[in-house]
């Protein structure tokens, strides 16, 4: 995660270099997992707005009906209630986008779409915690 | 003479379309509903070009009552017309034709693709954008709007209003309906408890 052991340091990284980087399949105007990029591309009102999987927190799904809502958590400062707050950030001060909720009508997707960045968090979690044990 | 642009959306619809440009003005047409959205040379005042999901994003601004007709104007009559669909080699030929036919520079708007989450939100016009590091990274139609709370002193939350079912395209976009940002900057944060 964003986490740095020791003390405030701040990892920088970023999704593409370019706007030629956005894959293809931005064009759906759906969320896509871009695995390559660790990145998740969202539709916001035309836009295909990349979120570097270091920014994400969590997942979650609920189904309401004939709908199936998919929430994504971002990490921002503020959220450890009662913790010592040692996430370091880049800009504190900043305004974060802390959740984007959508919707659909097929479950099924979405219900894969959140094993997917599920998956590719562990994955990334997983690599960050044995680079740290090498460095050690 | 014309010039036609095919693969063409205009809005966020799904519908494909062709868009033509010559003297007279521009006009977009649905392949399936067959309506035109025409904008006259006259109420042309400006045009962008943005990266968008479906690749380049035209962006014309209208000119408000005053400019065309003499006539005040109230600011929600202010207007722009988007068309999505641009290959990134369209970029001249178009930049050609506004200055040829309208006089006017298509400017391009950078937008980021740094997949950061925190940014700095800016009120332009009807649209809320958040941008990271100066760039783009989305804009918020505020007619969307639905409802709007605050949490705390550092929560503020949009929600959106979803547009019922027109038709049911087989493959639907995924439809945003809520936003929260955290917004530190309102409150005095503690200082020095972790020193």
């Amino acid at each position: 995660g964003l986490a740095g052991k020791e003390g405030k340091t701040w990892k920088r990284f970023q999704s593409y270099k370019g706007e030629a980087g956005l894959p293809r399949e931005v064009e759906a105007m759906r969320i896509f997992v871009d695995r390559k990029a660790q990145t998740i591309v969202l539709p916001i009102y035309g836009f295909a707005v990349p979120f570097h999987i270091n920014t994400i927190k969590n997942v979650s799904k609920n189904d309401e009906g004939e709908f199936t809502f998919l929430r994504v958590n971002f990490q921002t400062p503020g959220q450890l209630a009662g913790k010592k707050e040692d996430t370091p950030f880049e800009d504190p001060d900043a305004t974060f986008i802390r959740s984007i909720t959508y919707r659909s009508a097929d479950g099924h997707r979405f219900d894969h779409l959140s094993k997917q960045i599920t998956e590719l968090k562990k994955e990334v979690n997983k690599r960050e915690q044995q680079r740290k044990e090498m460095a050690d | 003479m014309t010039t036609q642009f095919d693969g063409i959306y205009h809005g966020t619809s799904s519908e494909v379309g062709k868009l033509r440009i010559a003297a007279s003005g521009m006009a977009w047409r649905g392949e399936e509903a067959g309506e035109v959205t025409a904008i006259p040379s006259a109420n042309i005042k400006w045009a962008q070009w943005i990266r968008v999901a479906r690749n380049y994003q035209l962006r014309v601004g209208h000119k408000d009552q005053k400019e065309q007709n003499g006539k005040d104007t109230k600011p929600k009559d202010l207007k722009r017309d988007v068309f999505d669909g641009f290959a990134r080699e369209d970029h001249d030929k178009l930049a050609h034709l506004l200055k040829q036919h309208f006089s006017i520079v298509l400017e391009s708007k950078e937008v980021s693709v740094k997949g950061w989450n925190w940014g700095v939100t800016d009120f332009q016009g009807q649209e809320l954008a958040f941008l990271v590091s100066n760039k783009t990274a989305f804009e918020l139609p505020l007619t969307t709007v639905a409802n709007s709370n605050i949490a705390g002193r550092t929560e503020v939350s949009l929600e959106f209003a979803v547009p019922a079912d027109k038709k049911q395209s087989r493959h639907p976009p995924d439809e945003l309906t809520e936003i929260r940002f955290y917004v530190p900057g309102t409150h005095t944060k503690e200082r020095g408890s972790e020193a």
